[in-house]
């Protein structure tokens, strides 16, 4: 099992921060590197278990299950049902904790998954750059950070 | 029952903040409250359930026992056994996460407790202020005063068997 960890402090508060990210069909609305974002089967995109299908900005698709979500923890976890990085057993969690010391919010996105030794250099670059730390700068940027 | 959630971000990683609190017998040399503070019993003060009986600058003297320890998780919890002021079924959890985007530690101190109602704005302010927030500017300030860290980032991506 591999698992890759990142974390940062975006300048805002954890409920500005959590109205950005909540909506599990909104990834699109937030992150550089998503868009053409859909739940299927006409599901409420707050309904634990529904799944999302979207595009990277390389045209590529992602099948996400929604797993779990907290608007009391301010969590998010989901798994991977189809995409083109070579893992299985996906599952990733994003959540948000108050640094009540300056109004600011701590952000940690991780991933649990299995992957060939081969391709864990890439992957992990990829999800911790790319998706992970990417995501963050974004929302960094938002808040004027 | 009454809960006082605070944090901080610290500019330096886990490791090096853990290295200054860990110490459940240490709290006297970096805790600006603690004038001075013995493990009972001879116990090692990293034993989970060992107590520590400490005094504080105004001379209170308090027992407190420890009831888990982690350096997996860089996370203590303890509660209080004895002591003068009117704090009650205390108990606190203080844990670090990495912030890799920096290489820095949140640092997350909580406590909960019950207390008479006349005197709860007073205990507000003596754990929120006194304990927790006087303990995170201090160990801010040592941070400080030891310069640069030595510790490596935390590579984003482990391989765990």
């Amino acid at each position: 099992m591999a698992r890759v960890f990142v974390s940062s402090v975006i300048p805002a508060t954890t409920d500005q921060v959590w109205d950005r990210i909540r909506d599990f069909n909104g990834l699109a609305n937030w992150h550089p590197g998503m868009r053409e974002s859909r739940i299927e089967d006409g599901r409420p995109a707050d309904q634990v278990g529904c799944v999302r299908n979207f595009k990277l900005q390389s045209g590529e698709t992602i099948r996400e299950r929604l797993l779990g979500l907290s608007d009391f923890d301010n969590s998010c976890t989901y798994a991977i049902l189809e995409s083109p990085m070579p893992v299985t057993s996906y599952r990733a969690t994003l959540s948000l904790l108050p640094v009540t010391l300056g109004n600011r919010c701590f952000a940690q996105w991780s991933a649990e998954f299995e992957c060939a030794p081969n391709d864990l250099g890439a992957v992990t670059k990829r999800l911790s750059l790319d998706v992970f730390q990417s995501g963050f700068d974004a929302l960094k940027r938002h808040f004027g950070g | 029952m009454t809960r006082i959630v605070q944090s901080t971000v610290l500019p330096a990683p886990p490791e090096d903040v853990w290295n200054i609190i860990r110490d459940f017998n240490g709290h006297e040399t970096w805790h600006p409250a603690v004038a001075t503070s013995q493990i009972e019993r001879g116990y090692l003060s990293d034993m989970v359930g060992c107590v520590r009986r400490f005094q504080l600058q105004d001379g209170a003297e308090l027992r407190e026992q420890l009831l888990a320890l982690s350096d997996a998780d860089h996370s203590f919890t303890y509660c209080l056994l004895e002591t003068p002021i009117p704090l009650f079924n205390y108990i606190a959890h203080v844990r670090l996460l990495p912030v890799t985007d920096g290489n820095g530690t949140f640092w997350e101190w909580q406590a909960q407790f019950d207390v008479p109602e006349e005197q709860l704005d007073r205990m507000m302010t003596l754990v929120g202020d006194q304990i927790i927030q006087a303990g995170f500017q201090a160990v801010h300030t040592q941070l400080e005063a030891d310069g640069p860290t030595n510790t490596p980032p935390h590579y984003a991506a482990q391989m765990q068997e």
